[in-house]
């Protein structure tokens, strides 16, 4: 346990101290400021307008933060070795494994409580400035959809994770991380097509089969994007975040998992 | 030293070359645009795909860009075309698509294209969808009973979605009363003023405001016409034969006047038509 | 009782599509609690590799390497060990502060032993004063003497440093010397690799010739006077087995 600690929060503070991560705040203030103007350009519902982007700002941030932060914190251990001065130390692989993953975790709950924190600034802002009567909104849900995109965030950090011990170039890990977040956001959505447009176009099941694989090997990240229900509202049962919570842990060890088995036979010449 | 000189010459140079270049760059632009006119619409399935987790961004953006070509023809004085409205339509509705929530788009396009445009049943396709989703909101309900009630003189419809709308207005208002005096038939421009005055009470952004005031008072008009047809044929148990002949006979001092800046005349059916369609 | 142990390993490297190339052939070698010993040889001649294999970083072919008694698979052997790879490099935006208390904790010292510690070694290797500096910012050297720092913070019974002078000018080559022999001192086993022969000349009580990763010759520096230069040897043995290869 003292190893995994150690591990994640050497990692972390490596990475917290990156100036990427500056930069990236930089970018997110000033997407906040933005929020505020363009909310001005709509007739009502404007409340759902900022939400839109400043729930999009946070999880935009957190995933440039993982994916040039994150994939950098593994890509410089195995490309410059430094992972010599880690598991040279009383420190398994497979603990270094999952303290670089809680390392991750830990650098995207940082960003997440502090550009969600921030996030509401800009509704505040829009809800001031004009509420219609029949729109609906509700800071709980709000900030549901903000520790959703944490959750989010974690099993990105957890993709990462395996494809860092899978891979021994950090570029290919980045744009295979990369690619699986784009499949991962979209596979829902091309379940629905498929399943909706039936009649219209002929689907081979070949393709039909590959679409049901895909959504189950890459992570369902629609499942965790609740931007819509906060920006109008909508409440969301304790089943969903029950099941979607379990998922969410299911899929991290699986991912995580499969990393270490593969990273207990790597060599570092 | 020179060089320095010379460095800040250049740049200086290049700076207002820069602006320069950029201004006709813009002019450039419009031109561009103009011939470009109306671009495709890409297919729902396909940008909700594209869109990853920035659906509701994405759907921003359709809204505004829609919002502000129609604005631009408002500005320039340009009549829309029924192909732009219907790329209108288009856009609403992949807004809507990509956010089922998204009030601004139905709104916005329920409005104009059935008072704008005269696309109706596109109008009433956009409520509809939006009765579906945004299921606690009493307006869509209500703005769908008037398109039925007076675009497509449809009353039981039109009584159909008030009564759903009255079910969802938590204050006590007309709207109830409202569907149940659409089962009576002729009173269609004395229901239509009590529509709008409804829609008034709930309204406050100044420009759609305004809209609305000018199409009431136009009904208003209307209204007070057809009361005092209803007097002269009752008086002298014919046809009239035109509005002049009201004024004519003393039992109207003058006509009034159309905000749209129409002239309000006698259909052959009889009802009272304006000039300008309230357009 | 040997407390390094080589016991016949073969090492094989992929260089590419069914080809090998064997770094360490049936090497086998002991070294004993307290001794200093040198690994000697050209660059290439597998003396990393066997450092590597001593500390998990790869694993051998075949054959078994032991560290006081247990296979070096065993992560709970790594608390004895201190380890300066060659060339380090750490985690740069952090200082030398929170790498030595990373190191520590994670070898089993208590917090207020690493305070202590780290102070007195940084103090040792002359950076007390650059304490609060990110390592991103610091020289060659000043890189190379953390690294020290970090192989000794847990006081460990065996130090193993691979190619220690590299990057050091001569006062940092005395540096590293004078605390080998401050070590040796103390009872540590010191098992090091260098290809300068005066250090290992001075320091070491046993030396090892490796060439093309066979150990060609173990010499006993204290028991058996070299007669002649430590230089002239190295130059016989590696001639001779570049003789024996053609």
């Amino acid at each position: 346990m003292i190893a995994i600690w150690s591990v994640a929060s050497i990692t972390f503070k490596e990475g917290i101290k990156n100036r990427v991560i500056f930069g990236i705040f930089i970018i997110a203030l000033l997407l906040f400021a933005a929020t505020t103007v363009v909310t001005t350009l709509f007739m009502r519902d404007i409340v759902k307008v900022a939400v839109d982007l400043s729930l999009s700002t946070v999880s935009f941030s957190g995933l440039l933060t993982l994916l040039f932060v994150g994939v950098n914190l593994f890509g410089k251990d195995l490309d410059k070795r430094t992972i010599y001065m880690v598991i040279s130390r009383p420190i398994s692989r497979s603990e270094y494994l999952i303290g670089k993953f809680f390392g991750l975790v830990m650098l995207s709950l940082t960003v997440v409580v502090f550009l969600g924190i921030l996030s509401a600034l800009p509704v505040i802002i829009s809800k001031n400035f004009y509420y219609y009567s029949e729109a609906r909104f509700n800071w709980l849900i709000f900030f549901l959809a903000v520790v959703y995109i944490f959750v989010k965030l974690a099993v990105v950090s957890s993709v990462i994770t395996l494809f860092a011990s899978l891979t021994s170039n950090s570029f290919i890990a980045l744009v295979l991380s990369l690619v699986t977040y784009i499949i991962g956001q979209s596979t829902e959505s091309v379940r629905l097509l498929l399943a909706s447009q039936v009649e219209k176009i002929e689907v081979s099941p070949v393709v039909s089969y590959m679409v049901d694989a895909a959504y189950y090997i890459f992570p369902n990240f629609s499942a965790f994007d609740l931007k819509t229900q906060a920006a109008h509202g909508l409440s969301i049962s304790p089943s969903y975040i029950l099941w979607t919570g379990l998922y969410a842990v299911f899929y991290i060890t699986v991912a995580v998992a499969i990393g270490t088995l593969a990273f207990r036979r790597r060599e570092f010449p | 030293m020179r060089s320095l000189v010379i460095s800040i010459l250049l740049i200086s140079f290049a700076v207002i070359g820069n602006v320069f270049a950029l201004n006709a760059v813009s002019l450039e632009r419009e031109k561009l645009r103009k011939e470009e006119g109306i671009s495709l619409v890409m297919p729902s399935a396909v940008a909700r795909i594209a869109a990853l987790e920035f659906k509701g961004i994405f759907a921003d953006i359709i809204f505004s860009r829609a919002m502000t070509y129609y604005g631009g023809k408002l500005i320039r004085k340009e009549e829309m075309t029924g192909e732009e409205w219907d790329w209108i339509y288009k856009n609403m509705a992949l807004a809507t698509d990509l956010d089922n929530y998204f009030l601004d788009p139905y709104y916005f396009g329920a409005m104009n294209l059935s008072w704008g445009a005269n696309k109706v049943k596109e109008a009433n396709a956009l409520l509809e969808k939006a009765v579906k989703y945004r299921d606690w909101d009493w307006t869509i309900p209500f703005y769908l009973g008037f398109n039925h009630f007076y675009f497509l003189q449809d009353n039981e419809k039109a009584s159909f979605y008030l009564m759903e709308s009255a079910k969802r207005e938590i204050s006590g208002s007309l709207i109830a009363t409202l569907a149940a005096r659409l089962a009576y038939q002729g009173r269609r421009t004395e229901n239509a003023v009590i529509f709008l005055e409804e829609i008034l009470k709930k309204t406050d952004d100044n420009t759609i405001r305004n809209s609305y005031e000018m199409r009431l008072n136009t009904l208003k008009g209307i209204f007070f016409l057809e009361k005092a047809v209803a007097v002269y044929q009752d008086r002298f148990k014919k046809q009239t034969e035109g509005l002049d002949e009201l004024v004519a006979k003393g039992i109207i001092t003058a006509i009034p006047k159309d905000p749209y800046g129409g002239k309000f005349y006698i259909d052959k059916d009889g009802s009272i038509k304006t000039t300008s369609e309230m357009r | 009782m040997a407390i390094i142990s080589f016991d016949s390993i073969i090492k094989d490297y992929k260089t590419g599509f069914r080809k090998k190339k064997t770094a360490l052939k049936d090497f086998s070698l002991g070294i004993h609690e307290g001794e200093v010993f040198g690994f000697l040889g050209p660059n290439g001649a597998g003396k990393s590799t066997a450092i590597k294999i001593l500390l998990n970083l790869i694993f051998p072919t075949h054959g078994r390497a032991e560290i006081l008694g247990k296979g070096v698979g065993d992560k709970g052997i790594r608390r004895f060990i201190g380890y300066l790879p060659e060339n380090p490099y750490f985690y740069d935006y952090l200082n030398p502060l929170e790498l030595l208390k990373f190191a520590g904790k994670t070898s089993g010292v208590d917090s207020m032993k690493i305070q202590e510690r780290t102070e007195e070694l940084l103090n040792t290797v002359g950076l007390w004063n650059e304490r609060k500096r990110a390592i991103r910012n610091y020289s060659k050297g000043m890189v190379q003497r953390t690294g020290l720092a970090l192989a000794l913070i847990h006081d460990p019974k065996i130090v193993i440093l691979d190619e220690p002078m590299t990057g050091l000018d001569p006062i940092g080559r005395r540096h590293v010397i004078d605390m080998i022999l401050k070590l040796k001192s103390e009872g540590k086993t010191i098992f090091f690799s260098s290809h300068i022969l005066q250090d290992i000349e001075r320091v070491c009580d046993r030396i090892g010739i490796l060439v093309n990763g066979v150990l060609v010759r173990v010499i006993d520096i204290k028991s058996e006077p070299l007669g002649k230069p430590l230089e002239d040897i190295f130059i016989e043995e590696t001639e001779k087995a570049g003789r024996a290869k053609e």
